[in-house]
């Protein structure tokens, strides 16, 4: 009974719970998780933070400017702005105003004074956003794509390898550029052009593992099942080819919004809203003053949100491994 | 065998050609074959010889390209297969005609449990069954012991005995009339082979269904298959009554894998094998395609193909001199 309970066990873990275990014995990659979930605590907090602004028809904090308190540097504690010289200031008041004055600006305010805590929150939104729209353009084409030229071959295969061929032999950042001159400035053109651009490393990787899985035996058993076309490449090649999607997802992510800063740097980005390019951007004007924190906030944030990214997807690519997965198939 | 209104499949002529740089190679050429209801027919040979082509034609299977029909008719209950559109194969594949592979492990799909697997094929062709209980009742048909259990479990999670139990629910699923075994037993344990055997044969009486099995091994067919073709480099070479062509080959080719099969109980001196390999069918010998790896060859067969002439009514040998091998 108890063998057979093991069995029972043995058989819920699936395919994919049994590279959750693989995964979790990694702690880099735990650790990576972790700063991915709180990367999109920070973006879902912005988002809540975006809208409500948005719904009650106010400026928000972040964009309303305080020439009194430019340039800020960082702190976690802060003594009030405004003393009133001569009063008497109590042990209890001192405290209370103490607390009121913690954490605010801990990452100091940039030339507007504006605070850089609450704009880097934006930008990671905005971050979010552009990795979210562009997957959910480029993630489609792809997977299609790819496993229309993988399964049919012949001219089909002609003309799709074609298609990406061409698109890969335009300058990335060239396309992209265009692509944002003919719907304008603004996020719009960002997520098309790098959605429209992206899509061809999955394409390509997504084919290569189709043309191999229609030459396995459980392809053949399919057709001689009597299964159309559409069900064999869709309800039975892709969930095998599947976990290219996954780590393909985990690399396209930090690379659209990495992409993003830089245009938004540029200016063709984001238009008047925070995005870490035009942190970026915004904070170059002052750096040789010794105005770092800005530039430090906006790089620091990019840089672990790209790290973390890779690192996971790396460590989802071998998890995911089927040549990896000892003792099984 | 030349009456062909009680039959249930029957290939005419056919020839099934492959295209490859150095020009067309011909895996079947020429092959002529029948199937009755309820019959248990076997194909013989060695690997490359054309057989799993053979059977994969039936159903028009072999992809094209790099295959191509070249000729020839599959006619399945007097229909020509060959003919048929997309949606009249789909009909005839799995419901009419199934199919189970060598390589059970390989042929279920990795991804999704076995039940599943199974009641897709019921959904697919017969939409009337609840489909629940039916995949349970056909893995307890096949002899899967805890059908409820084992309906949940993941293909790598069953031994191969187990999958190919599994694969050979999945083709009964809508009744065929016409199971294609290739090579069922080929990857598994011949403890194993013995119990899939006697599963397709009692399977069939119970069902009444033909089956065509595909296999290399000469010695598996024996208290199985009610006729035997034996194939080679793409031709029948001998065809009869398992009996009759077992105790009685009238081909060189036949005898050599008769002698290759190991007995029970049978003279301690080694197998015999066959000298060489089986020809490429891109480079066809000229004459007889055996001749360069017969004992008896002499030079008529270098320069003339025999003809498949009938040894009696059923019986049929392409040799110019099996009159000679008629008593051994």
């Amino acid at each position: 009974m108890t063998t057979q309970m093991d069995n029972m066990e043995q058989s819920a873990r699936t395919l994919w719970s049994d590279a959750w275990r693989r995964l979790r014995r990694n702690r880099l990659a735990m650790i990576c998780l972790w700063v991915v979930i709180f990367y999109t605590a920070l973006a879902a907090y912005g988002e809540v933070v975006y809208r409500w602004h948005q719904w009650k028809d106010i400026t928000p904090s972040y964009q309303q400017t305080d020439l009194d308190k430019q340039y800020l540097p960082p702190s976690l504690f802060r003594q009030p702005f405004t003393v009133e010289s001569g009063a008497e200031v109590g042990v209890m008041e001192r405290m209370s105003s103490g607390l009121r004055e913690l954490a605010r600006h801990p990452l100091g305010t940039d030339g507007l004074g504006r605070d850089v805590m609450q704009r880097l929150i934006q930008g990671t939104r905005i971050a979010y956003m552009v990795g979210i729209v562009v997957s959910l353009i480029a993630i489609p084409i792809g997977v299609v794509l790819g496993c229309l030229a993988g399964y049919f071959r012949g001219r089909v295969d002609d003309v799709i390898v074609w298609l990406y061929s061409t698109f890969a032999a335009i300058p990335g950042l060239l396309f992209i550029l265009a692509i944002a001159m003919v719907v304008g400035r603004g996020l719009l053109g960002v997520y098309l052009g790098i959605g429209l651009t992206i899509w061809v490393g999955l394409c390509r990787l997504i084919r290569g593992e189709v043309i191999k899985h229609s030459e396995r035996p459980y392809v053949a058993a399919a057709h001689a099942l009597g299964l159309s076309h559409a069900r064999i490449i869709f309800r039975h090649i892709l969930p095998n080819v599947f976990h290219v999607v996954i780590v393909t997802f985990t690399l396209m992510f930090p690379a659209a919004i990495g992409t993003e800063v830089f245009l938004s740097f540029l200016g063709i980005g984001a238009q008047g809203e925070p995005s870490w390019g035009i942190m970026i951007s915004n904070a170059r004007l002052r750096l040789w003053h010794g105005v770092w924190w800005e530039m430090a906030a906006a790089t620091t944030a990019l840089f672990f949100i790209v790290l973390a990214f890779n690192l996971l997807g790396d460590a989802l690519r071998d998890a995911l491994d089927p040549r990896l997965r000892t003792g099984r198939q | 065998m030349t009456q062909s209104n009680n039959m249930l499949a029957e290939v005419k002529d056919l020839r099934v050609y492959f295209d490859a740089e150095s020009g067309p190679v011909r895996a079947v050429d020429g092959i002529d074959l029948a199937i009755g209801q309820g019959e248990t027919v076997a194909v013989v040979g060695e690997s490359g010889c054309g057989k799993s082509v053979t059977s994969l034609a039936l159903a028009r299977l072999v992809p094209e390209p790099p295959g191509l029909y070249a000729g020839g008719e599959v006619l399945y209950e007097g229909r020509n297969v060959l003919g048929m559109n997309e949606d009249e194969l789909r009909d005839l594949r799995g419901n009419k005609i199934s199919y189970i592979f060598q390589d059970p492990s390989a042929s279920l799909n990795p991804v999704f449990r076995v039940g599943y697997q199974i009641a897709e094929a019921l959904r697919l062709h017969r939409r009337d069954v609840k489909v629940r209980e039916e995949v349970i009742n056909l893995l307890r048909m096949v002899g899967i012991a805890d059908p409820e259990e084992r309906a949940r479990v993941y293909p790598h999670e069953m031994s191969g005995g187990m999958q190919q139990r599994a694969m050979i629910a999945m083709a009964l699923a809508c009744h065929p009339k016409l199971l294609v075994a290739d090579e069922p037993t080929t990857a598994l344990d011949v403890t194993i082979q013995a119990q899939i055997l006697e599963l397709l044969t009692s399977l069939q009486n119970q069902l009444g269904m033909a089956v065509l099995l595909i296999t290399h091994n000469l010695g598996l067919v024996a208290g199985v298959a009610h006729r035997v073709y034996v194939m080679y480099a793409g031709r029948i070479v001998e065809s009869g009554p398992t009996e009759e062509v077992l105790t009685r080959p009238r081909h060189p080719y036949t005898r050599g894998l008769l002698d290759a099969v190991p007995r029970l109980g049978g003279t301690s001196e080694r197998l015999k094998g066959i000298e060489g390999v089986v020809p490429n069918p891109a480079r066809l010998p000229a004459g007889c395609r055996f001749h360069p790896r017969c004992p008896l060859r002499q030079t008529v067969c270098e320069e003339k193909e025999p003809i498949l002439e009938q040894v009696d009514a059923a019986h049929a040998s392409r040799c110019h001199f099996w009159q000679e091998l008629s008593e051994t």
